[in-house]
């Protein structure tokens, strides 16, 4: 039996862009790597709070050089991404709490379905720039992921039990231990260390701390880990 | 004759870290990939305020993870890169426009001179392993004096205006001139992204030695 996988926790939340960027990039090595890939659905709005940070596009330029940035990683990372028309009123007003409590309940009762329920979330609003809030919006794309309408209706309505709420507010809360003043950060355990990394632009870093080689974020497409 | 060098303009502060391993990545590269790289030494503190940012520090969280991200970087980049024991005084009182108009005398009269005097303030402030530029008392002392002349200020501000213009909101940008296209590009940590942009190859953050570019 070869060595343990080492264990990455991603956190992210779909309303993040970046964070979309570096879902596909850890999918893509998740059997390249020898690591176990945990996607942990958290929620932006509160671990914003919680640090006292605020979203970057608040201060004009940066949300001008993000808009371009997108552009660019778009092409770069391969991932269709696309800024929404009105921006600000899809990030910063309408949210995404209903999405995360949807996709924690996700992960509690079908995790196998989760990284394609939160894919097709993301290419909602981050890449056909539909509405990510409303029941059925939410369970539009559980069905695009490939899950039965009264499946999905199911979890909707577990999304709203306290069970759910607990659960996105825990796992919050474990990226604010984990030291998150935003998303995505993933989280490397590596020989007895935890290795706290924000953004989808350090993975090279995080190649180089799995003593692990990095190919760029699309990767040649390599036989699966057996 | 080969294709015309692009000209890649290097936007930096010695108060700022990253600033450092940007510059060092991109000196590794500037003899590997067909670049024109131009320093252009400005004032952060002068990009804060016009931009409405602030120095990330100032969130607790934003600073712990600057410290911990230095630590690892200084492995990762092989920069002698470590947080001053007194951080917040360094960084965030004392500042960096004496050093920064400096640096804009020394681009005026000796740009020769620039990189090398650029590292040497770094070190000073970033790391425990300072060496000497190489210049004489004589030099630093002439170029001491320029610093606070009207023509040294003005270059200093006008710098930093080109890069709140390129749309900086802080320190270290990349300006990267490609095919009659501009792309400013932030941080340090983005330059396979301007690889990619420029079509050359990223061997990351400590590229094999090549042949310098004849």
């Amino acid at each position: 039996m070869g060595p343990v996988p080492r264990t990455l926790e991603l956190f992210y939340d779909v309303l993040s862009p970046y964070s979309w960027l570096g879902f596909e990039v850890l999918c893509r090595y998740r059997n390249i790597w020898n690591i176990n890939l945990q996607l942990r659905p958290s929620f932006i709005g509160g671990i914003m709070k919680d640090s006292g940070n605020k979203a970057p596009a608040l201060i004009p330029r940066k949300g001008q050089y993000m808009a371009n940035d997108i552009k660019l990683l778009r092409q770069h990372v391969q991932v269709p991404i696309q800024f929404p028309k009105d921006f600000f009123f899809v990030v910063l007003e309408k949210g995404s709490l209903s999405a995360m409590r949807f996709l924690t309940a996700v992960n509690l009762e079908h995790p196998e379905m989760l990284e394609n329920v939160s894919r097709e979330l993301w290419m909602r609003i981050w890449s056909r720039d539909e509405d990510i809030t409303q029941p059925q919006s939410i369970l539009a794309a559980a069905e695009k992921a490939g899950m039965s309408a009264e499946q999905a209706q199911g979890l909707l309505e577990k999304s709203s039990t306290s069970k759910v709420k607990n659960q996105l507010r825990e796992t919050t809360e474990a990226a604010c231990r984990y030291g998150a003043f935003g998303l995505p950060i993933t989280v490397a355990h590596v020989d007895g260390q935890t290795h706290m990394i924000f953004g989808s632009d350090r993975m090279e870093l995080l190649a180089y701390l799995l003593g692990e080689k990095w190919m760029g974020p699309v990767p040649p497409a390599v036989n699966a880990r057996l």
